[in-house]
């Protein structure tokens, strides 16, 4: 009988999009980014915003960047729905509802903020409003700094949702 | 969603004095003085297809506003 362990964060590396191996809108946004000089990137985001979510660049030892903005189609926003996306009023920074998935998520960000564009495979339960669901998907994260004179970077995170299941 | 539970006066924030969101204004002069104008812009012209919150539905401006709060929290300025 297969067995597989229930929690894994993988790093693929991103020569697997240049051979054609990642989502092929993952891999249109990756080529776009990588074929853009710094401090032009983000002239390239416009057709890629409704599928990313953007963070700063303060990753921490506990967890990624806090977000600010869930693009309407982004991976996240089908995860963690609405309500989380797209806050009422805001109070403080956000950030994903799962804090074991926060701790395990931010080594790929640290790698793009270090200047290496993250691309890696992740499946791990994640606790949602209670419910406790498994998801599997593939994570592109990038840090870009939005023009040449900025003093600051941000992250895009391009998640592609492979598998959800609910955990009984 | 969880149930948040007073257990002291202190904590009772009545529903009436819930923060609202920011004023425009205060909050484009917050992003300038935080040098993230460049979000602002990109945000606002890539998703929303406007060049000021203004050309904006209330229910859209009110949106994107609590973006611009969220970057100012997720930079920590």
């Amino acid at each position: 009988m297969l067995t597989r362990p229930e929690k894994f964060f993988t790093e693929i590396g991103t020569d697997a999009i240049d051979r054609g191996l990642a989502d092929p809108m993952l891999s249109e946004f990756f080529s776009a980014v990588m074929s853009s000089q710094t401090g032009t990137q983000a002239l390239r985001l416009k057709s890629f915003l409704p599928y990313l979510s953007l963070c700063s660049d303060r990753v921490t030892d506990d967890g990624p960047p806090p977000i600010f903005y869930v693009g309407s189609q982004s991976s996240q926003r089908d995860l963690f729905g609405e309500g989380w996306a797209a806050p009422a009023t805001v109070s403080k920074a956000l950030t994903t509802p799962d804090p074991e998935l926060e701790h395990a998520a931010a080594d790929g960000y640290r790698s793009a903020l270090n200047g290496k564009p993250y691309y890696g495979y992740a499946r791990t339960p994640v606790s949602i409003d209670g419910n406790l669901v498994e998801v599997a998907f593939e994570r592109l994260i990038v840090a870009i700094r939005p023009s040449v004179q900025s003093d600051y970077r941000f992250c895009a995170y391009f998640g592609v949702i492979q598998d959800l299941q609910k955990k009984t | 969603m969880q149930p948040i539970i007073i257990t002291t006066l202190e904590e009772y924030y009545p529903e009436h004095a819930q923060p609202k969101v920011a004023d425009k204004n205060d909050l484009k002069a917050s992003v300038e003085a935080a040098g993230l104008s460049d979000m602002w812009n990109m945000i606002l012209t890539f998703d929303y297809g406007v060049t000021s919150p203004d050309e904006l539905s209330p229910e859209k401006r009110d949106e994107f506003l609590n973006v611009m709060s969220l970057l100012l929290k997720a930079f920590d300025r």
